[in-house]
């Protein structure tokens, strides 16, 4: 096990950066998740880890070891690729002892250790069956299997759940965090999807761009995330965001509603005050109250029942927003209602820059 | 169930109305109905290819000379004793064998080397993969001709080198082992660009990322070569050996074109000598009894390699 540091770490093709200049410092046996839309630069950051990319510029350091120059098998890194990558032409054994046989280890160790492998993710019947024989899940249980086997320092996974049906990834993603709490290495897995980020990472990594727009844990990146992007892009339904003005102790939103926030949840309020900015609320943090204070008054678009919630899509003034409501909670289309929004709860953007002021 | 019944009854109904005559006939089984699609490819495939076959080999039970102005005369097995019987029908045979020996490896060694070649990641790949068709493109006789002039004694690229190497120019066509070596050395020319594009379509179909896997797994390119891309080309390598097989046991132009068989008979092939007993001969006879054989030859050796085929697949 090692802990992994990218400094200053550049990536351009021609006179295209597709990363530029991430800082990020991972603790031995922290899980991390990188994530973000296409085209941010998390996978292209991964592989430079790994040594599939060159490094343009900056560091990475596996351990004390400074690795930009050394090639993949000399990282002792193991990755786990969206497409499995297993070798078609030979057997699940094969597959899993293949990089011990290359490394000449013996066939007595590799043995145990294949056995082992096979043991915790649940695929010792299929040892001696080829990829092609497989399911998707199965392959994708190779694939780790063929990881774990290597006792590398890091892990390295790459979408590893993109090409599997909804159930089975919500599996799958449980047999990950299994794993990582059984065996303990450091991770990095990248991923776009949100809801993978959130339950697998100690801390997530959110990238745009090619740039870090946001480190933290789950927790932190959720409640307060500290940009338009973030809150936008973790969470679903996604954070809402209104534009309100700052008057005295209040918010004022469009359509006259008034909601009063105390100088504290303002952060630097003075400095705010008769200032634009971007309110973001958080579907879950409205609630039904009917009291004049602290309340917004919304028109009733389209009601969405879950069963466990109800998904309430609503106006205030010109901007559109979704409310995560009680299950009983069904307003009529068309109808007027009152939201009550804690306070404490939203967050504030600065309208130009698009960062958290508080 | 509502829905149900009312469906049921149309469809009872539809049946009870008698189909126009025109369909009538269309109200096959369906193995009549395949066999009747079946029908216009099988007809013509008889017509050229079961009929020639068939006609070839009841040609070969004849005595069938059309020098010697004689009526075709039944001969049963006369024609295939003839020819045990024949040095240069074993000379020709033997060395339509040795040519299929030397020039398939080697052209599949060397189409293997093009196609890893044009398999690199460069910036010119479009005209270096195009070039590689340019020998398959061109007619195998012209190839023969281009080749002739190559290793022409006086006025030939090869012996220039030769000389300009220090060493005595060769009198290629004069010696029965210069002469079959020069023309196992262009058909290895002609026929690697074939195997190169077969195998460079192979390639093409083994993903990047098993390579980036392996290199993960720390196997160095050796390794891979051995590992990962061999075994993923052994499909694409076989049917690449069946097409080159089947066509050196065919080899004519060639030979023709830059010997004409000789000196003596030393580089003609079981080809040539069926040519020179059909058309130059005219014993129709004899000449198909020998491409009897040769389709014989040809069928074995298909019928080994599918056989290798299936074993892999099971």
């Amino acid at each position: 096990m090692a802990s992994v540091s990218l400094r200053k770490l550049d990536k351009k093709y021609g006179s295209l950066q597709v990363v530029k200049g991430i800082d990020l410092e991972i603790a031995d046996g922290e899980f991390v998740v990188l994530v973000g839309p296409s085209g941010c630069g998390k996978s292209t950051t991964l592989r430079m880890v790994a040594g599939l990319e060159t490094i343009t510029a900056g560091e990475v350091r596996i351990g004390e070891r400074v690795v930009n120059k050394l090639p993949p098998r000399e990282r002792d890194i193991a990755m786990v690729f969206q497409d499995y990558a297993l070798y078609p032409h030979k057997t699940v054994h094969e597959n899993m002892s293949f990089s011990l046989k290359v490394r000449g280890v013996s066939a007595a160790e590799t043995g145990t250790r294949v056995a082992e492998a096979a043991e915790m993710l649940g695929i010792s019947h299929l040892l001696e069956r080829r990829p092609g024989q497989l399911s998707g899940g199965q392959r994708q249980r190779v694939a780790m299997g063929r990881a774990i086997v290597r006792r590398p320092q890091v892990f390295l996974f790459d979408e590893p759940l993109s090409n599997l049906d909804a159930k089975l990834r919500g599996q799958v993603r449980t047999e990950i965090k299994r794993l990582h709490q059984t065996i303990g290495t450091t991770i990095i897995y990248v991923t776009h999807d949100q809801v993978e980020a959130m339950t697998l990472a100690d801390r997530i990594v959110i990238l745009r761009g090619g740039d870090i727009e946001q480190v933290g844990t789950p927790d932190e990146v959720y409640n307060r995330p500290q940009s338009i992007f973030v809150g936008g892009f973790v969470g679903a339904p996604a954070m809402n965001f209104a534009k309100a003005k700052v008057v005295g102790d209040a918010l004022v939103f469009g359509g006259g509603n008034t909601l009063p926030v105390s100088a504290v949840e303002l952060g630097r309020s003075s400095a705010i005050d008769g200032r634009e900015l971007i309110v973001g609320i958080r579907p879950e943090h409205f609630t039904a109250a009917g009291g004049a204070d602290g309340s917004l008054s919304a028109e009733v678009q389209v009601i969405e029942p879950l069963g466990s919630d109800t998904l309430v899509h609503f106006t205030v003034g010109s901007e559109a927003m979704t409310a995560r409501m009680p299950p009983n909670f069904r307003p009529k289309p068309g109808t007027q209602f009152r939201l009550g929004i804690d306070p404490a709860k939203i967050r504030l953007f600065d309208v130009a820059s698009e960062r958290a002021i508080n | 169930m509502a829905v149900l019944s009312i469906s049921a009854t149309d469809s009872a109904k539809d049946s009870e109305r008698p189909s126009p005559v025109w369909t009538r006939w269309l109200d096959l089984s369906d193995r009549a109905m395949a066999v009747l699609l079946l029908l216009p490819a099988a007809v013509l495939l008889a017509l050229i290819i079961v009929y020639p076959i068939g006609r070839l080999v009841y040609t070969s039970f004849f005595n069938l000379s059309l020098t010697s102005g004689l009526p075709a005369e039944f001969v049963g097995l006369e024609n295939y004793r003839i020819m045990l019987d024949d040095p240069v029908f074993w000379e020709t045979t033997w060395n339509t064998v040795l040519i299929t020996l030397i020039t398939v490896p080697g052209a599949l060694l060397l189409g293997l080397g093009l196609a890893l070649l044009a398999n690199l990641p460069f910036a010119m790949q479009w005209p270096v993969r195009l070039s590689l068709l340019i020998p398959w493109a061109l007619p195998l006789s012209f190839a023969g001709l281009i080749f002739a002039w190559f290793f022409h004694y006086e006025y030939g690229v090869v012996n220039d080198v030769l000389n300009r190497l220090g060493f005595e120019g060769i009198i290629w066509f004069n010696s029965p082992n210069w002469a079959f070596a020069a023309i196992c050395l262009t058909i290895i020319w002609k026929t690697s660009s074939f195997m190169a594009l077969i195998i460079l379509a192979g390639l093409q179909t083994i993903p990047r990322s098993l390579y980036e896997a392996a290199d993960v797994d720390g196997a160095g390119r050796l390794r891979q070569f051995f590992e990962i891309t061999l075994p993923l080309l052994k499909p694409a390598i076989v049917v690449a050996l069946i097409f080159r097989t089947i066509t050196a046991l065919q080899t004519f132009d060639i030979p023709y074109m830059m010997t004409g068989g000789g000196p003596g008979s030393s580089t003609a092939t079981l080809a040539m000598y069926i040519h020179q007993n059909t058309v130059s001969f005219l014993d129709l006879g004899y000449g198909s009894a020998l491409a009897v054989v040769m389709f014989i030859l040809s069928m074995g050796v298909t019928a080994i390699y599918l056989r290798i085929i299936r074993t892999k697949e099971a």
